[in-house]
């Protein structure tokens, strides 16, 4: 069957789109708050998103930082679990949720804040890569 | 009984509907859009990675070729970011001269947009009167300017051409007659059972997917985004007094009607500067100089940033432009389309949204 040549490989268009200046300013800035290197979220945003959604990666990026996990909830804000699924939909809600809820039990277990956090980050991070 | 399949509809690239080539992927069950994808560059112009190196009295044309339908903005805001970098001032009645092509400009591409949507619906006669009006408008620009798309008026410390008392007067007699029509046209649009079916309640966008997808300009107005006109901020507007237009619908209807309650603001705000405007000269003069800024400015369609970087001859060593249709098109594709309960809806509603995907491939 005749198959459209575009429809086979978008990769290098979604390269070109967030290797831009602005873009790449975004990618480090998300890289950087993630623990993720800048080369594996470009590949993991290539794989996930669409190309509308690529190119409005720094706009969504700079609303978040303003208005995401404003409810006075620290481990929320910490983890940007309104971050990483409403704004820059890069985890599932419900995984987030839960991700979220296990942090706030290992902390409320007397374990330290800073290594639930950190759990919990990572935690993210493989949601991201998988 | 008959079986519900899940099916891929594409729309496009050469779509009867669409102005310029776009493809959306419509992930269907039945007549529900489930899942929108688009697919742009079709028509990757590459203009941001031509402007550099190049000195800004060639970049200052290219800019405003990036977009044919909303160019004397991407002037004004090209030059405005230069005026920044260089510290150039500009005579008080050149900025009221800019804001009289800028808004001749945005009510051209506002009766556009309508134009485009009306014709999607399938209201030809609406949008044939819609496009004989946009001539009146493009006339008096081209009066003003020399030329009808790629005026080039706007300078560095300045604009090219006055308006001369006997333009002025023609203008605003042309105005009269352009507000008549789009006064007749709106009370069409609003009071059209048939439009009112396929527009009211279709494409709904809340307050919150609008601000989460920093959705900028009508559409963004259109969902009760306050603060969302650039215009508020700049010292030319507020002297005039503009307020800002919101409906709160945030459905196709709530979108076309504010893009026609603007284009009867543009005409109070056009009138206010011929009244007010200050005598004086219409160039200040100034060299571009090295430095860096980020400016933005308000189009038709929402906020247009141009982020530049020049060397001390004015050359623009690096240029990043983000266009408002970046942020709506991507609105549009995940929030307005998803849940669409006919396919018939989803072409209107991309088109409510008003698109410029020259403007977002640059």
């Amino acid at each position: 069957m005749t198959g459209y040549l575009y429809e086979k490989d978008l990769r290098q268009m979604k390269y070109n789109i967030l290797t831009s200046t602005k873009h790449d300013e975004a990618v480090r800035a998300i890289a950087q708050r993630l623990g993720l290197t800048d080369a594996k979220l470009r590949m993991v945003l290539i794989r996930r998103f669409d190309m509308s959604l690529l190119e409005n990666l720094g706009s969504r990026w700079e609303m978040g930082q303003q208005y995401a996990d404003n409810n006075d909830d620290p481990v929320a804000e910490e983890l940007g679990c309104e971050l990483f699924t409403r704004f820059v939909p890069l985890v599932d809600p419900q995984v987030m949720q839960s991700i979220c809820d296990e942090t706030r039990a290992m902390i409320g277990n007397e374990s330290s804040r800073d290594e639930a956090i950190a759990r919990g980050k990572a935690r993210i991070r493989e949601a991201v890569l998988s | 009984m008959k079986k519900t399949v899940d099916v891929s509809i594409p729309l496009g690239p050469v779509h009867p509907c669409w102005k310029e080539p776009v493809r959306l992927k419509c992930e269907t069950a039945g007549e529900r859009v489930l899942r929108t994808e688009v697919e742009l560059g079709y028509m990757k112009k590459g203009i941001e990675r031509i402007m550099r190196g190049r000195p800004w009295q060639e970049v200052m044309f290219l800019a405003e070729r990036v977009c044919g339908i909303c160019s004397v903005i991407h002037n004004m805001v090209f030059i405005e970011t230069m005026e920044e970098i260089s510290d150039i001032a500009v005579p008080p009645r050149a900025a009221y001269l800019r804001v009289i092509v800028n808004e001749l400009d945005r009510m051209a591409s506002h009766i556009l947009a309508n134009f485009s949507y009306c014709y999607t619906i399938e209201h030809e006669t609406l949008a044939m009167y819609l496009l004989n009006t946009r001539e009146t408008v493009l006339d008096n620009l081209e009066r003003i300017t020399g030329s009808r798309i790629n005026t080039a008026y706007m300078i560095p410390g300045g604009v090219r051409f006055d308006l001369l008392p006997e333009d002025a007067a023609a203008m605003l007699a042309d105005l009269v007659k352009v507000e008549d029509e789009i006064r007749r046209h709106t009370r069409i649009f609003e009071t059209g059972p048939l439009i009112a079916l396929r527009s009211k309640g279709i494409g709904v966008m809340s307050r919150e997917e609008a601000i989460r997808a920093h959705t900028v300009g009508p559409t963004a107005r259109a969902s009760g985004v306050e603060e969302s006109d650039l215009r508020l901020r700049h010292p030319t507007y507020r002297a005039l007094g503009f307020e800002q237009i919101t409906r709160t619908e945030g459905d196709n209807f709530a979108r076309i009607m504010v893009r026609f309650q603007e284009v009867f603001q543009s005409i109070d705000l056009i009138r206010k500067c011929v009244e007010r405007l200050p005598e004086g000269p219409i160039r200040g003069g100034g060299l571009c100089k090295a430095g860096e800024a980020s400016y933005s400015g308000e189009a038709p369609r929402g906020e247009l940033t141009y982020s530049i970087k020049t060397d001390e001859y004015g050359r623009v060593l690096d240029i990043a432009i983000r266009t408002p249709s970046i942020m709506n098109i991507e609105a549009c594709a995940h929030s307005m389309i998803r849940d669409v309960t006919s396919i018939a809806d989803v072409t209107s509603t991309f088109i409510s949204s008003d698109p410029c995907i020259a403007c977002n491939e640059r």
